[in-house]
């Protein structure tokens, strides 16, 4: 093991504080920008409705014991019958949502400014991390940590004998650019506070998802289940219920 | 639908601003949350915070979501000048909102101009055709102007689009039974049943619907639905017990004793009825022979 690390008191004074400052006053900037430039989207008629009957062929699946046999059967038949069934999507007409993006410009638009307000100043931020903070130890922890950690808080500095406590300035941005979230909810109220985590999440979720998938799936779960009334059961524990409460 | 604890709480803070312990914006708030009718207090509070400017002040951007509020309430106390006053606020602060022609409309409404009100929510629909809660209105006025058929026809058309949303069911299924359309009722109540099953209230209203459209095979399948909010509730509810008498006799009667299936549940009408004197001796000892006649009536107590 080396000997302790000193860092110099400059290092505080110009990596450490600053970065995180910075950090915040973008995180602050980019809720306003986004605010501006955010649009209040219609939903979509269809896709509000495929949603619903997603729902609603999932309650079928889920509670379909509880009602009688022959409400089953017309439902099921109402979901799942080749003809005009509503979980019934024919061959052909899936639409590709790539394809759909095209042809709707205001969903390449929006996808457009949703770039603009995360990946630009992300990228920004990250090369400028990068270009002036990395390769050299900003901070250390005040606890000892497992080797485990080590890609995540010393990034950039490719050594293996600097204790894991030690953190590099690029690690010390992403520490920041994830943990900030408390920071932000504070300063910008609970439900302004957007996680970059969840941001993530959701550009990951836009692409490629096909709903008419999900109606297939729906649809073939609902073909497989055997309706089994739960009634009759009842029928009986309400007996012993009654007896209990009567005696 | 409101939890047994939250309802306390609001009850407490009711009482605690009703004797001026403080505490209105609080109680205000959670009356919001919980969408409790409670619209007298709601005006007479609410109003008590917009006329103090200090109060109001305080607030900060919540101000307009108090306004809001008391407007609806205001509407409901029929007291359309103060919500004419709170609408004109909100419309000189948001111009051209959504939400503040929602109220527009609903002032008219609650004025009995039925055209002009549709008219606005007609307008604000173009703009935004899947505002559930505008759709919902249209219903509204259907219903208070008596047009019962109309307004089955607003909801079947909102439930095409929005078919998860069970409290539209729930106003479905009521409004088929007050027109007397059991079997389209019983479908609402199914769908209610299979997004709630635990919900007692919904076999309850199934079951009613069964015996009342009658026959063998719906009969049976009622006493089931009773024995199932029996079940649901611990044998508490005094209506699932009589629907048990009722049922099953109305059963016997159709039957004259014939039938094999009841075999297994024989017990359930006799310890309903019982069930039920026992109930009436805890709780109302005065009507006790009342239903003691009745039940020997239908022979079910000797």
């Amino acid at each position: 093991m080396a000997e302790d690390l000193v860092l110099d008191t400059a290092i505080r004074d110009w990596v450490l504080v600053p970065l995180s400052v910075v950090m915040v006053l973008i995180g602050v900037l980019r809720y306003f920008v986004s605010k501006l430039l955010r649009s209040s989207q219609t939903p979509d008629a269809k896709v509000v409705r495929e949603g619903q009957l997603i729902l609603r062929a999932r309650n079928l699946r889920a509670a379909g014991g509880f009602i009688p046999v022959k409400s089953f059967r017309a439902r099921r038949f109402y979901y799942t019958n080749e003809e005009n069934g509503l979980l019934h999507v024919p061959k052909g007409q899936a639409q590709n949502p790539q394809a759909q993006m095209f042809s709707d410009p205001n969903m390449a638009m929006d996808m457009m400014k949703k770039n603009l307000s995360m990946i630009i100043p992300q990228s920004l931020t990250f090369a400028w991390v990068n270009f002036f903070f990395s390769g050299f130890v900003a901070a250390k922890l005040p606890f000892p940590l497992t080797p485990r950690f080590r890609s995540m808080l010393q990034n950039g500095i490719d050594l293996s004998t600097v204790d894991v406590s030690y953190v590099s300035g690029r690690s010390w941005y992403f520490l920041n650019l994830f943990g900030l979230r408390g920071l932000f909810s504070l300063i910008l109220g609970e439900e302004n506070a957007m996680d970059d985590t969840q941001r993530m999440m959701q550009m990951g979720g836009g692409f490629g998802v096909d709903p008419t998938k999900n109606l297939g799936a729906e649809k073939d779960g609902i073909d497989i289940i055997q309706h089994e009334w739960t009634l009759p059961k009842m029928e009986q524990r309400a007996e012993m219920v009654l007896r209990k409460l009567v005696k | 639908m409101v939890g047994a604890t939250e309802e306390a709480r609001l009850n407490q803070l009711e009482s605690q601003v009703d004797n001026g312990g403080g505490g209105a914006w609080e109680y205000l708030c959670l009356v919001r949350k919980l969408k409790a009718r409670r619209s007298e207090k709601v005006l007479r509070h609410g109003i008590f915070i917009l006329n103090s400017h200090i109060a109001r002040s305080k607030l900060g951007g919540e101000e307009w979501t108090l306004y809001e509020q008391v407007a609806v309430a205001a509407m409901d106390c029929h007291r359309n000048d103060i919500a004419n006053d709170c609408i004109e606020a909100l419309s000189k602060k948001f111009p051209g909102s959504i939400r503040v022609g929602r109220l527009k409309g609903m002032l008219l409404e609650a004025k009995g101009a039925w055209p002009d009100a549709e008219k606005i929510y007609a307008q604000l629909l173009v703009d935004n055709p899947l505002d559930q809660i505008i759709l919902k209105r249209k219903v509204a006025i259907a219903k208070a102007q008596g047009n019962l058929a109309a307004a089955v026809e607003y909801l079947n058309n909102y439930l095409e689009t929005f078919m998860a949303d069970h409290d539209a069911w729930r106003e479905l299924a009521e409004l088929y039974i007050s027109i007397q359309m059991y079997k389209q009722a019983a479908f609402c109540y199914e769908e209610l049943i299979l997004s709630q099953p635990t919900v007692p209230l919904y076999h309850l209203a199934y079951a009613d619907v069964l015996y009342t459209m009658g026959g063998l095979e719906n009969l049976q399948a009622a006493k089931k639905y009773y024995a199932s909010t029996i079940n649901l509730t611990g044998g508490k509810n005094t209506r699932a017990l009589y629907g048990i008498c009722l049922s099953s006799v109305a059963i016997n009667q159709l039957t004259k004793g014939r039938n094999k299936d009841e075999k297994d549940s024989a017990d359930l009408q006799p310890l309903a009825a019982e069930a039920l004197l026992k109930d009436y001796k805890e709780r109302a000892p005065e009507k006790l022979p009342l239903v003691t006649a009745m039940l020997r009536n239908i022979k079910l107590v000797s």
